[in-house]
This record gives structure tokens, C-alpha cells and sequence, in this order.
């Protein structure tokens, strides 16, 4: 990128500069990354490598280093969407309203753990758990609350899915939304829909094997893109973020993304599509974590692999095809039950890194999510630290404004090339589902945690509160508690529902659902047939688990 | 005094599966030297068989639902009617607010480890109070 004569000269007078410095002192630290890049302590242009056209270019042009649109934030802000559900959809509805009107503009569904894994509230296994952690998305009715005088035809929702229930709560919502007038086919959201996150990110209870999940999915991003029933959706949204809570660094964490995404790509186009066809509505949910740069770097080598990716080894022609897009969330495990109030900095810092990132969407961490579900004070908090980023800093005013920056981009150039090595890796083991099933994937989740916690408790990684000027756990705070009488709410819903639906007629569609999953077909058509009569989620995941059967994770200790 | 070890089940009751608490407690307690039973994901009825079943010393319960309340006293009540209450330490880690702690030691729990817990004062806690 520069003069071989100018670089000589810089090379040189560096050389001296080096012999200067090399006579100082450096304070006791390691200079590492979080993924443990070594970082030396200056970056000169003779650290840039390669032709700016080929490696970093224009926004809105190959490789996307830059962002996926050529105007980004001066066009329009990122979205700004916050992960939220508490109790029941009621009362989730009123928190999502309270958030619109102070300007939030997306919604996201954080549902319960019954949800997640397809259990009914009358179950007893998981009654205690109603409403605890999430919004509880049982039957079509609870959709029908949560979205009340919601414009979801104006406002994208995400739904907080994952491929074992996301045919049922998904298409409760598209029923919803038909219901109500809608034309499904202009209507914007995400699905999660991410193998991994009810897998290594979370475990599963009583959910089917891994290969089953995959085909789930699929038939998911099948059904609404190529096949065009709500071709404006995204399908899936590979969710780096929840692994990488656990402890793996920013390499596996683009390494697990990309390879799973490629076991997708792989089944779709076995199924008989063209990558172009379906990969545009493809998206990434990616986690802001405590190393700055180290992530700013991420995103940007996100962009450039993704390119190459689907150019390289698709041969994708539609140019929107090669664009990366991503929701980010700052990171919960780097928050604190003590002095909650600096999880507000923490989030500020991290949040900034995912708009100097390029981030098309972005949550914000409450200050009390290390001890509960956040309080609306809480939550607030949280938005008006992104409004502070978009409307106060003006860091909106130029495009991708670290690029330049010769640490940025040597930094961005290692986290690519480490990917790519680690995702060789990982396709040594095999397709996603292979790597779930054969444990490979638990061991790497393993030893993060491992490490991770050793890095904790020497104090190689700092959480202050904690490792450093130790304060005692909070008291102070409010503890924001869930509706004690969600479940005797949700058991009520899901009885009257029951009273009212015509238990022949979804026998009968229930029975297709056998015959379908039996086949090994697109679940979709039926499963809508299947909650538009009053199917709730577990009614669906039982039929599942009775073809599929049910799959114990191969954790390691 | 015998050369028994020191005998730890590992459970998460409930449906929730936020795993990575439970995991690193569990290697840290391996790690010390005791004996560790994994129970993964149990019911309280579960619970109990096998902690009886494997003369455990103390149970440890991992939650992260927020719903630590009312699976600590369904265990609890459990354990008293099998008449083993007694005999075990129930130790519990996960999202638990520090306003919780009283109430939960008063209805039997021996200590509640929150977010941040080091797993030395874990280990050290259960070395310290089973007496072998």
C-alpha cells in the first residue's frame, strides 16, 4: 500500500526508535489480546499488508471490510433492540411499548426456558420456571398479547427461537399476523433459529438430536425464503454471542458462526436451491466483549471472510449475497453483581465497539442482568446508553472511522487468518450436527470455561468488584421479581384455548405432522396448519420427540 | 475419621440450561479431590434417589431461572421426609440476588454462591464443614 523507498526510510528511522525504547521500563502485564494475539507496543504503516481495493475497499463494495451499505449509520442508525420478555406476554407488551415510545426500534422476544425446550406449563418438570426468564409463548393466544397495538407491520420483531421450537412459537406469530390482516409476505423479523445456542450456548432438555435440529432449521429457512411465504424475514440469525459468554474467544466464535452457517448453506443447496436464492436473509448475531479493538477488528474480518466465503467457495453472483450483517449484545458474563453501576460503563464501552464495528442492530445490557431480568429503570438505562452513542457522540458523522488505523488493520488481518485456520478445524470434525454429536464442540466449550476461570482467578483477566478492589455482593440494588402468578396465568390461557379448539380436527393435522417428520419433509405447511387450530408448542415438540426422539448432550466436565 | 472422600452431586434442577456454573464448579470440586456425581438435568425427586443412592455429603444445585425459591424448598421438604435432611449439605450457585441468601439459609441452605464466586472459597467451604 506505500512507496518501497518511503517504507525503507520508515523501516530505518523505526529501527531507532525500537533501540530507545527497548531502554524503558514496561509496567508487569502481559500485551495480549482476549484471544491471546500477541500485540507489540507500535503499528506502522509497515505493518499494513496487501492492496487497499483487495483487503479493506468501500462500504457497500467487495470485500465489505467497510460495512455492507454504502451510506450506513449516515443513512440511517443502527437498530436499536432490546432482548426483553418478563412474566407473561401481557406484561412483556407493555414493557416493549414503554420501551418504543423512548425510542427504541426493533423488538426482540427473550422467551422462557418452557418455551425453549417445548414444554407446556402444566408440565411439572419446568412449572416454577413460567415467565422466569423470558416472555412464556405457549399457544397462538400468548401472540397475540405480546404484539397488541404493536405495528409489526412498521416494526421488525425478533423471535428468540431456537430450531426445536421455532416452527411452532414462529408460526403461531405468522398466524397471528394473518389473523390480524397482515400480509406475511411483507413482514420483517429474525428468528434466531441457531443450532448451536440450544446446544453448547445453552443446554437442552428433552430436545431431538443434533442432525434433526439442522433439518429443522432448514426447513425453517426454506419455507420463508426461497419458497417465498415470508421472503423478507431472517430465517436464522447465527448467534456467536451466547457461546461466546461462555468463555471461547473471538476466533471460535467466528469459527463456530461460519461453520455452522456452512452446514446450512450445504443442506439448502442439497435440497435443490441456489445460494443465491436464500443466503441474503442470512444473519449473524455477534457478542461486544471487554477487548475493544480486539472486537472492532472482529467485525471488520467478519465482513471480509463472509465475502470470500460466498464468493470463494459459492460462487455467489448476487452482490447481496457477499454482505455480512449483524445484530450485536454487549457481553452479560463481563458484568458484575457487585457495584452494579459500573455495568453501565462496561455497556457503554461495548455498545461504542459495536457501532465503531458497523453493527446493524444492537442491545445494551441492563446494569442489573447479573441478578435478574432487568427492571424498567434498568432497562432504560440501557437504551438511553445507545441514544448517548447515536445522538450525543457524533461518531455517526464518517463511515467505518477506524479504518486506517494501522493497528486496526493488522489486528483485523490476524483475527481473519486465525479463523480461517480454526474453521478448518472444525469441518476436520465435520458438519455442525457431527461436531455437536461426537462431543468435539463440548470439549472446546469445556476448556473455554476452564480457562476462563483461571484466567479469572489469577487475575490475568480483570473484573473489577471482583479480582480487584473486591467489594462485597450488592444488597443495594432492586432485585426486579417476575409475576409470582404467571403459571396459574399461563395454565389458564392454555385450558381455555383447549376448551374452545376442536380437538378432532388437530388430531387429525397432528397425525400429518407424524407422517411428515416420519418423511423426513418441510414441517412448516403442517406445523401452521397444525397452532392456527390451537396447537401449543409442546403438543408439536412431542410429536418430535416421539419420531426423532431425544437427544442427551455428551457434556464434558 | 475414615479415608472416605468426600461425596458431591452436581445437580440442575429444572429446565433451564444455563450449564457453564455447574460445569466449572463441578471440575473444581474433581479437581480437590472429591467424588463427583453429575446429575445434569433432574427433577427433585431425582435428586433425592440418587443422592441417597450415592450416600452423598453434599448437593449442589445449580440455578439460573430465578426460580431458586421454590426447587430449594421442594428439595428440601423432600429430603426431611426421607430423613436424610441432616446428613447432607445443600450448597447452591447461580443468578441468586445477595437479598435472597437470609431467607435461604434460614430454610436449610448451607451457603448460596452468586455471579463472581470463586470456586477455591467453594471448595474451601465444603473442606472446611463436612467433617470425615
Amino acid at each position: 500500500m506505500f512507496d518501497k523507498n518511503y517504507l525503507y526510510k520508515l523501516e530505518l528511522k523505526k529501527q531507532e526508535w525500537e533501540e530507545k525504547y527497548k531502554k524503558l521500563k514496561e509496567k508487569d502485564a502481559k500485551f495480549v489480546t482476549d484471544s491471546e494475539i500477541p500485540i507489540k507496543q507500535l503499528y506502522t504503516p509497515l505493518d499494513i499488508k496487501g492492496d487497499y481495493f483487495e483487503k479493506v475497499g468501500f462500504p457497500g463494495e467487495p470485500p465489505y471490510t467497510r460495512g455492507p451499505y454504502p451510506n450506513m449509520y449516515r443513512g440511517r442508525n443502527w437498530t436499536m433492540r432490546l432482548f426483553s420478555g418478563h412474566g407473561t406476554p401481557e406484561e412483556t407488551n407493555k414493557r416493549w411499548k414503554y420501551l418504543y415510545e423512548n425510542g427504541e426500534t426493533g423488538f426482540s422476544a427473550a422467551v422462557d426456558a418452557l418455551t425453549f425446550n417445548g414444554i407446556d406449563p402444566t408440565n411439572p418438570d419446568g412449572a416454577p420456571e413460567v415467565g422466569t426468564s423470558g416472555v412464556p409463548l405457549y399457544c397462538i393466544d400468548s401472540l397475540f398479547a405480546l404484539t397488541e397495538d404493536i405495528p409489526i407491520d412498521k416494526v421488525s420483531v425478533a423471535l428468540v427461537v431456537e430450531p426445536f421450537t421455532c416452527a411452532p412459537v414462529c408460526s403461531m406469530y405468522f398466524n397471528m399476523a394473518k389473523m390480524r390482516g397482515y400480509d406475511i409476505s411483507q413482514l420483517l423479523g429474525t428468528t434466531q433459529n441457531d443450532i448451536l445456542t440450544m446446544t453448547v450456548g445453552y443446554i437442552p432438555y428433552k430436545n431431538s438430536p443434533p442432525n434433526h435440529l439442522l433439518r429443522l432449521a432448514c426447513d425453517f429457512i426454506e419455507w420463508t425464503v426461497p419458497m417465498k411465504n415470508v421472503p423478507k424475514w431472517h430465517p436464522i440469525n447465527f448467534t456467536g454471542y451466547n457461546y461466546r459468554e461462555g468463555g471461547i474467544d473471538a476466533i471460535q466464535e467466528l469459527g463456530f458462526v461460519f461453520a455452522s452457517a456452512c452446514s446450512h448453506i450445504d443442506n439448502l443447496i442439497e435440497r435443490g436451491w441456489k445460494i443465491d436464492d436464500f443466503v441474503n436473509r442470512l444473519a449473524f448475531h455477534l457478542a461486544a466483549h471487554k477487548d475493544f479493538f480486539e472486537e472492532i477488528a472482529k467485525y471488520r474480518a467478519a465482513r471480509r471472510i463472509w465475502a470470500k466465503l460466498m464468493k470463494d467457495r459459492y460462487n455467489a453472483q448476487d452482490t447481496r449475497s457477499l454482505q455480512f450483517r449483524f445484530h450485536v449484545q454487549t457481553a452479560g458474563s463481563s458484568l458484575t453483581a457487585q457495584l452494579p453501576m459500573i455495568n453501565i460503563v462496561r455497556t457503554a464501552i461495548q455498545g461504542l465497539e459495536a457501532n465503531l464495528g458497523g453493527c446493524q442492530s444492537l442491545h445494551t445490557n441492563s446494569y442489573d442482568e447479573a441478578i435478574c431480568l432487568p427492571s424498567e429503570e434498568a432497562a432504560l438505562v440501557a437504551l438511553r446508553t445507545q441514544q448517548v452513542i447515536s445522538d450525543e457522540t457524533r461518531i455517526t458523522n464518517t463511515i467505518d472511522p477506524l479504518a486506517g488505523s494501522y493497528y486496526i488493520e493488522w489486528l483485523t488481518d490476524e483475527v481473519e487468518e486465525r479463523v480461517w485456520k480454526y474453521m478448518d478445524k472444525i469441518e476436520k470434525v465435520g458438519t455442525i450436527d457431527k461436531a455437536l454429536s461426537t462431543g468435539w464442540l463440548y470439549k472446546e466449550m469445556r476448556d473455554a470455561f476452564h480457562k476462563r476461570r483461571i484466567r479469572l482467578e489469577n487475575g490475568e483477566e480483570t473484573m473489577l468488584g471482583v479480582n480487584k478492589y473486591p467489594v462485597s455482593y450488592d444488597t443495594v440494588t432492586d432485585v426486579f421479581r417476575t409475576n409470582e402468578k404467571a403459571i396459574e396465568i399461563e395454565v389458564n390461557r392454555i385450558m381455555k384455548l383447549k376448551e374452545r379448539r376442536d380437538n378432532t380436527k388437530l388430531e387429525k393435522i397432528l397425525d400429518k405432522l407424524r407422517n411428515v417428520c416420519e418423511k423426513e419433509e418441510n414441517v412448516m405447511p403442517i406445523v401452521m396448519e397444525a397452532t392456527k387450530e390451537g396447537a401449543t408448542v409442546q403438543e408439536v415438540c412431542d410429536i418430535y420427540r416421539e419420531i426423532y426422539g431425544i437427544w442427551e448432550p455428551p457434556l464434558a466436565i | 475419621m475414615t479415608d472416605k472422600k468426600i461425596r458431591v452431586l452436581m445437580s440442575k434442577p429444572g429446565i433451564d440450561g444455563h450449564w457453564r456454573g455447574g460445569i466449572v464448579v463441578s471440575r473444581a470440586i474433581r479437581d480437590a479431590g472429591m467424588e463427583l456425581i453429575f446429575g445434569g438435568f433432574q427433577n427433585v425427586q431425582q435428586i433425592a434417589e440418587a443422592a441417597i443412592q450415592e450416600d452423598v455429603d453434599v448437593i449442589g444445585l445449580s440455578i439460573h431461572s430465578g426460580a431458586h425459591f421454590a426447587y430449594t424448598q421442594k428439595l428440601l421438604d423432600l429430603l426431611k421426609e426421607r430423613g436424610v435432611l441432616d446428613n447432607i449439605m445443600i450448597l447452591l450457585g447461580g443468578v441468586i440476588p445477595a437479598k435472597d441468601f437470609a431467607k435461604l439459609k434460614e430454610m436449610g441452605v448451607a451457603n448460596i454462591y452468586g455471579p463472581g464466586s470463586m470456586t477455591s472459597d467453594i471448595v474451601e467451604f465444603i473442606q472446611t464443614h463436612i467433617k470425615k
